[in-house]
């Protein structure tokens, strides 16, 4: 029997058509997965499920039924539920109040102990252990929040949930539970619709994948008979490579090179995450990994690089850049000395949501002499420096008057890349360049920072994602309990190793 | 969407349009009322219009009134770039009032007028300005909100005044809580046009002024930092701007211009302090911002529509028999609901493109 079935359904935005004849089924106790790149229409088509928006013209079926859902209740009382990207959780209230909210048992009174009761048998049948049922939301990690948003659909008894992108927020280890209990939940009859970007996600875990692009189904494919090339050429629409194809350039001498910058014994204290006595350098043409699993100092490294002076009461230890001293410089400084940042979080680090693509280009190089004269902006030629970087990095839409708030995560990465990169810098710091971010522009961000290599700029590369660093470094940094402890050189980047290392092992 | 693109306005204009439709919707809701408490729309608004605009004299106390309120709400719109909500704007403009008159006692030996001018300008705007940038400062410094500090400065504010009037700058021929008179280098000469209202070229350059700043608000490095840090206070660190700057200078320059009040007030109508001779002015800079939704040289306008409201108020008592001025507060809190209700254009527009699609 099929759960979910999508006949010829188009949802159109005033002149935007955002579905367009979307068709898939899904089958009843399975995983499914939904992928496609930013902005294909995956969300748009499950908020068409769930009622948010309801479709123009086509037919839904659930359970071989055609039905018409008008609103996210009805949807919820059809048995439909959905993890939104962003949890929809009060942070004050208690575990129980957040899953029982809109559901009380009780006619006058809540009936918590009922309800607690009817949770701890659910919470049994699934596996989703929960200690305290009393403590505040906001006291939870990302994971167990999430497990409250499981648990919340459960209650309501959904019989098919919808994740978008439930990843994209959590470490890998809560990546494995996560996965873990959506198994135990289809086991257990459940259907799970999985929206995702993360091709390795999927095929490990779903049974069925569907593909959209541009708001069309392209097709659907059994886990077992497709690879990661199909599905992201599906996908994109041509072929994707996940591995760096260019020229990579070779440095003769590269022993005998002065770094560019160098750390030595540098120790943050009182934060939440200390670096303890950190020493390395980095040289001209050089991608240096800095790897471990998140948490273990990699944040505070990067804070302190790129923002001295923020860290001045908690700073011992050396910081060169060039041979000059930067412990309390300030971003401003650092850019004028040849500094590009790519922030870890681009959305809360990184942009201007509710301002346009060259106030943006702007942010940081508001003071460089090229943008500025006599303390004001030379907007009409940032404006044209933006129109081309555009160009460059090809970055849609193309209107350097668009709100960076209403672009797609790879687009805006582009641009933030396209900024750091934009004073031809000596070193660049880039964190999570790929984060939320779909493959085609992947291939393209990996392209530029290889390239920038090539052309002797020194990057300190930080991300959560080995794969990328294995592609892309000369040299890897593992760091764990906030100092470094172990490093890796390429060719000889064996996961394994630094997987222990990351763990706190030796290699 | 081919409609859409033919019909295609500017963004800023767009914005002003909707303003001032929400304005006459509002104003069309309150003489609606009018008709409800007895007395007829048309009257009212014959009243309005005659108390405001009728004579030369009339005029010139609706222009008077409007630069309370340019200076009130740029008070108010400047630290809002920067992400602040300042309330402090009477507390602002009494401190920079009282400043003014002070340096008409402190400056009695200038002869220049010119030159007492400029002296008690400054006065006003730096005693102002400071009263603003304390607020402004505990923010940065402690994270102290500033809706909160504002409000309790403007009460301290008021006793501030209070005993400076009454003690240290007290007029001892007076029977009534005001300062010393100040010299008639310091005071600025009304237009003739004007009948008699106490109003000159000050509308001239508080206008010129506010030009200039939406220039520079809009042009500048430190637009910028403002702005950014408005916009996102973490990003806007992580690229060097630090939001204590942004917070400290854009209350200082607002409670700097609150402050310029002293010379509407001080050097330009009663040619000393007088307690409580500022009615909420400081408050209505709030509505005034609010109803330029933010825009600096939106201001203009607005400070003009509440100069007229504030001048017609008083007619209205006199001159009707059934609504008194509680009207034209009522027509103010509608006139900013009507501008404020943003999701009425959403709404309208929905339905337009459904009869178009």
């Amino acid at each position: 029997m099929n759960a979910i079935e999508f006949r010829k359904v188009t949802k159109k935005f005033g002149g935007f058509t955002a579905n367009r004849d979307l068709s898939f089924t899904v089958k009843k106790g399975s995983i499914h997965g939904l992928i496609g790149e930013n902005g294909a229409g995956k969300s748009t088509a499950m908020k068409v499920l769930f009622g948010i928006h309801p479709a123009d013209s086509g037919e839904i079926l659930i359970e071989d039924r055609v039905v018409r859902i008008t609103n996210p209740v009805h949807a919820m009382r059809m048995g439909i539920g959905m993890v939104h990207q962003h949890f929809m959780l009060a942070g004050p209230e208690t575990v129980l109040d957040n899953i029982i909210l809109g559901h009380e048992p009780g006619r006058v009174f809540v009936g918590r102990a009922r309800a607690e009761a009817e949770l701890r048998a659910i919470a049994k049948t699934y596996g989703l252990d929960f200690d305290r049922w009393d403590r505040p939301v906001s006291e939870l990690s990302v994971g167990e929040q999430q497990r409250v948003e499981i648990l919340k659909l459960l209650y309501q008894k959904s019989k098919v949930l919808i994740l978008d992108e439930p990843t994209a927020v959590l470490t890998p280890q809560e990546v494995k539970d996560l996965f873990g209990n959506l198994v135990r939940l289809k086991e257990e009859g459940k259907t799970i619709i999985l929206i995702s970007h993360k091709l390795k996600e999927v095929l490990g875990y779903c049974d069925e994948i569907t593909v959209i692009r541009r708001g069309e189904t392209v097709g659907s494919r059994k886990a077992s008979e497709t690879d990661d090339s199909e599905l992201a050429r599906m996908m994109v629409g041509r072929d994707v490579s996940f591995t760096y194809q260019g020229e990579r350039k070779v440095f003769a001498n590269m022993s005998d090179a002065k770094p560019v910058v160098r750390v030595s014994r540098l120790s943050i204290t009182s934060t939440t995450e200390p670096l303890r006595e950190v020493s390395f350098e980095l040289k001209p043409g050089e991608i240096l990994g800095v790897a471990g699993v998140q948490g273990n100092g990699q944040s505070t490294l990067l804070r302190a690089l790129s923002h001295p002076s923020l860290h001045a009461k908690n700073w011992s230890g050396e910081y060169l850049l060039n041979g000059r001293d930067q412990s309390g410089s300030d971003p401003i400084v650092l850019r004028n000395a040849g500094v590009g940042l790519v922030p870890e979080d681009r959305l809360s680090e990184g942009l201007l949501l509710n301002q346009d693509m060259t106030e943006n280009f702007l942010l940081g190089q508001h003071e460089d002499p090229r943008y500025s004269k006599g303390g004001f902006l030379l907007r009409t030629k940032a404006r044209a420096v933006t129109e081309s970087k555009i160009k460059e990095f090809d970055i849609r839409p193309p209107y350097p008057t668009v709100w960076t708030g209403r672009m797609s995560g790879g687009n805006q990465q582009k641009l933030v890349i396209a900024r750091a990169l934009d004073p031809g810098p000596s070193v660049l710091y880039v964190a999570h360049p790929t984060r939320g971010v779909d493959v085609g522009a992947i291939e393209k961000i990996h392209d530029a920072i290889v390239q920038e290599r090539n052309r002797g700029k020194a990057i300190l590369l930080f991300s959560s994602e080995l794969d990328e660093l294995m592609d892309l470094c000369d040299r890897m940094l593992v760091f764990y309990n906030g100092g470094i402890r172990a490093e890796f050189a390429r060719p000889d980047f064996d996961p394994w190793a630094i997987g222990r290392v990351m763990g706190g092992g030796d290699r | 969407m081919k409609n859409s693109e033919k019909l295609r306005i500017p963004q800023s204009a767009l914005s002003f349009l909707r303003s001032v439709a929400g304005a006459a919707g509002g104003l069309a809701i309150g003489l609606m009322i009018c008709t409800i408490a007895g007395e007829s729309p048309g009257k009212v608004l014959t009243v309005l219009v005659n108390s405001s605009f009728g004579s030369g004299y009339d005029f010139g106390m609706t222009l008077f009134y409007t630069s309370y309120f340019i200076l009130t709400g740029l008070a108010v719109a400047i630290p809002f770039k920067s992400g602040l909500f300042n309330i402090g704007g009477e507390g602002q403009l009494t401190i920079g009032a009282l400043a003014a008159a002070w340096a008409g006692v402190a400056g009695a030996g200038i002869e220049s007028h010119a030159l007492a001018i400029l002296f008690a300008t400054l006065a006003a705007f730096i005693a102002g300005g400071i009263w603003g940038a304390i607020p402004g400062y505990l923010k940065a410094r402690r994270g102290s909100h500033e809706v909160i500090t504002t409000i309790m400065m403007n009460f301290i504010a008021a006793g501030v005044t209070s005993y400076f009037t009454l003690y240290a700058l007290k007029d001892p021929d007076s029977s009534q809580a005001e300062t010393i008179p100040l010299s008639t280098v310091f005071q600025l000469k009304p237009f003739a046009v004007f009948n008699g209202a106490p109003m000159g070229g000050l509308i001239i350059a508080l206008a010129v002024m506010t030009c200039v700043l939406h220039l520079v608000l809009r042009n500048s490095v430190w637009g910028y930092r403002l702005k950014a840090t408005g916009e996102n206070e973490t990003a806007a660190s992580t690229f060097g701007i630090a939001a204590p700057a942004s917070w400290l200078s854009s209350m200082f320059v607002a409670g700097g211009i609150a402050g310029l009040t002293g010379l509407v007030e001080v050097l330009g109508n009663s040619h000393r302090f007088k307690i409580g001779f500022s009615s909420d002015y400081g408050f209505v800079g709030i509505a005034v911002a609010l109803v330029a939704r933010g825009n600096i040289l939106g201001i203009l306008p607005s400070a003009f529509l509440f100069g007229v409201l504030q001048k017609g108020a008083g007619s209205l008592d006199l001159e009707t028999d059934k609504v008194t001025r509680d009207l034209t507060y009522i027509i103010q809190g509608l006139i900013i609901l009507g501008v404020a209700s943003d999701g009425i254009w959403d709404w309208f527009s929905s339905i337009w493109r459904k009869r178009n699609a």
